[in-house]
């Protein structure tokens, strides 16, 4: 019985990552979010965001499983209405400091207030969305602690401002792995192991070399930074494990690359979803997992979380973080 | 008849995929599900919701949070799509969606034509009438932030300056607000106004005119667009369409740097056709109130005709259909009593204006 066990817990797993959206259903979806939000005056782009998550969600598929967005568009337009309400109390509160204090102290308050805005919401957008998220009826969760990142953020923001921003690179690494480390996925922990200093080297090459041979190797240094974000995603659960990795080649970032930009132009627009959809699917063909964690047996251990505020922060400030 | 078909259950403890057998009984409308550890549960629809991808429907109850039964039947998912449609528990999306593409497509480029004539026909007056709602402080404002930039970009001519406030003196053009003269250097023919009463006229133009009663009959037709207010109602409307347009792309960001923008080129806005024929009959009735020729407007305009046969002059090809407006003005003139005293004071100052 004990062997048993210890074979199971080390056994390797097959994992196949797949997107099944469709170009022509993902358009479908968006003309009638254009639509209800025409109607509705832009009322609807909370509801109509929600769709379009469902929808991206619904059809991509671990082994065959396909994952679930369950945010609504009620939430989202309440963390809407929320952040709307927060910027309007930091201006009146910046002008009062401003006007019984002086000009100075209440932009300084401004500014503090904006940068620490992005954590924050870095945090709450991570937060709802993973708690949104969720896999054979187990939700995904982001654990990290605000004012950790809060203070943190301070301390690389200072950096990159007396580095001329050279640690700007590190900074979006620390985030990065700060961020990803916290999140959970029932008993699986993720984990990162991004380098600031190889994010710069990464990125210095791909400057170079781009300019170099005019533009070309830009396909081969977007190659790079998706290999490098995928290469050191893990996951973890007790003794198992499963890494990540990209199989993508410059080449066919050329061909990704260079089809949107066609499908785009030559249809005035109208082609984005289709180019969306072949993104995804791109994404979701190129990472490969590998490792011994049996998705039959993950345990629901996040508790239920119910604050949309970050996500529309996000949207706000047009962050993305992935 | 036995209506009982396999799914499969996921029930937000575990990541683990049970077989569940499911009744579907549409008078009660309730799930009846039963495991195979012998377990049943009844999941009404009401409390329900679902997501179908094809044949397979992800089905949600909103009292069993996290578990998902999966069930991938033809047969099944379209009765229960029926029946959640009559439980009015599919929302708008989802029913617009299953019209098919071709009906919602019409119903699209149907939104899209009522909005193209919404924002050619119904906005404008709207946008125009609500600039009259800004106070003429906003005006001046406007005014002197643009020709502070057009004033250090050019150089003004001092003497002709003076000279052309001191033929301004001697007209009256019936405005509300106090106008101001400048001439400034430069081979461009072309004159504007701004809202803060501030007109602009370029050496070019005075040296393009050959008698006084034309540059009454362009001062008269600039002090107007200050009158009636004209670029402030343009502005306005540019702001509305593009607001509009933003809107149609849920993008409400660059409303402020769209305003800056519009207004750093307020002197080259060009006009709508009615605000040129607005300017231009008032214009007339001034050169007809200060006793002068009211063909100076005709003049003027044959003047920069000419001159548009070398080179396109801005104020030509910002002001539209040239000839209609003659036409418009001959007709206006024989309409109209009038006496035209030949002025010597303005001959004089027109003179010095022309060295």
């Amino acid at each position: 019985m004990e062997k048993q066990i210890v074979e199971t817990a080390t056994k390797t797993q097959n994992y196949s990552l797949e997107f099944f959206g469709k170009g022509s259903e993902y358009f479908g979806i968006m003309i009638v979010n254009w639509l209800l939000t025409i109607i509705t005056l832009g009322l609807y782009y909370p509801w109509a965001r929600a769709k379009k998550l469902r929808y991206i969600y619904g059809q991509t598929a671990l082994n065959n499983e396909r994952f679930h967005f369950s945010g609504t568009g009620k939430e989202m337009f309440l963390g809407f209405l929320k952040v709307i309400l927060l910027y309007i109390v930091t201006v009146f509160v910046s002008a009062l400091i401003t006007f019984v204090v002086g000009p100075i102290v209440g932009g300084l308050f401004l500014y503090l207030v904006i940068l620490a805005a992005i954590p924050i919401a870095v945090h709450g957008s991570l937060r709802y969305k993973m708690s949104r998220t969720s896999y054979r009826s187990i939700r995904l969760g982001y654990r990290g602690n605000r004012n950790e990142l809060v203070k943190n953020f301070f301390k690389w923001i200072f950096f990159t401002i007396i580095t001329l921003g050279i640690y700007g690179s590190w900074l979006a690494m620390n985030l990065r792995r700060f961020t990803h480390r916290h999140i959970r996925y029932g008993d699986i922990e993720f984990s990162n192991d991004s380098d600031g200093f190889d994010w710069f080297l990464l990125n210095l090459k791909g400057y170079f070399l781009t300019i170099i041979t005019l533009g070309i190797y830009m396909f081969w240094w977007q190659r790079d930074i998706f290999n490098y974000y995928w290469n050191n995603l893990k996951m973890k659960k007790g003794e198992q494990n499963i890494t990540c990795s990209s199989i993508a080649t410059g080449g066919s970032f050329f061909e990704l690359l260079i089809g949107n930009l066609a499908i785009v132009v030559f249809t005035l627009g109208l082609g984005l979803p289709w180019a969306y959809i072949r993104t995804q699917k791109f994404v979701c063909d190129n990472v490969k997992m590998e490792g011994n964690i049996n998705f039959d047996k993950i345990q629901q251990t996040e508790e239920e979380y119910t604050d949309a505020l970050g996500e529309d922060a996000m949207d706000f400030l047009d962050i993305e973080v992935s | 008849m036995n209506n009982t078909i396999e799914g499969r259950y996921f029930d937000g403890l575990s990541s683990a995929s049970k077989q569940i057998s499911i009744l579907f009984n549409d008078s009660k409308n309730q799930l009846c599900l039963q495991t195979e550890d012998g377990d049943s549960l009844i999941w009404y629809l009401s409390d329900l919701q679902v997501e179908s991808y094809d044949n397979l429907l992800e089905i949600r109850n909103k009292n069993y949070l996290d578990a998902i039964l999966k069930v991938d039947d033809k047969d099944f998912a379209r009765k229960f799509y029926q029946a959640m449609k009559k439980k009015k528990a599919i929302d708008i999306h989802t029913r617009l969606l299953s019209l098919g593409f071709s009906k919602i497509s019409i119903v699209a480029v149907c939104v899209l034509v009522s909005i193209c004539l919404m924002y050619l026909y119904i906005l404008p007056p709207i946008a125009e009438n609500s600039a009259a709602l800004l106070p003429e402080s906003f005006d001046n404002h406007i005014g002197n932030m643009v020709i502070e930039t057009i004033l250090e970009e050019s150089k003004i001519d001092v003497e002709k300056t003076k000279h052309l406030k001191q033929f301004a003196a001697e007209l009256n053009f019936g405005n509300t607000k106090p106008l101001e003269f400048t001439v400034v250097k430069s081979s461009e023919v072309n004159a504007f106004a701004l809202p803060n009463g501030q007109i602009v006229i370029y050496t070019a133009i005075l040296d393009e005119m050959k008698s006084y009663d034309q540059l009454v009959a362009l001062l008269s037709h600039e002090a107007s667009h200050v009158y009636h207010r004209h670029s402030i109602k343009i502005l306005s409307r540019n702001l509305a369409g593009y607001m509009m347009i933003s809107l149609l792309f849920s993008d409400v960001n660059g409303i402020m740097s769209l305003l800056a923008k519009n207004a750093q080129q307020l002197h080259s806005l060009s006009y709508s056709r009615e605000f040129e024929e607005e300017a231009d009959e008032q214009g007339l009735k001034t050169l007809i109130n200060n006793n002068v020729n009211p063909y100076g407007m005709v003049k003027l305009f044959e003047q920069l005709e000419k001159k548009s046969k070398f080179s396109v002059p801005k104020i030509i090809s910002s002001h539209p259909l040239t000839k209609d407006r003659k036409e418009n003005m001959k007709k206006i003139i024989l309409e109209s009593d009038y006496v035209v005293r030949n002025d010597n004071k303005l001959t004089a100052i027109f003179e010095s204006l022309k060295n």
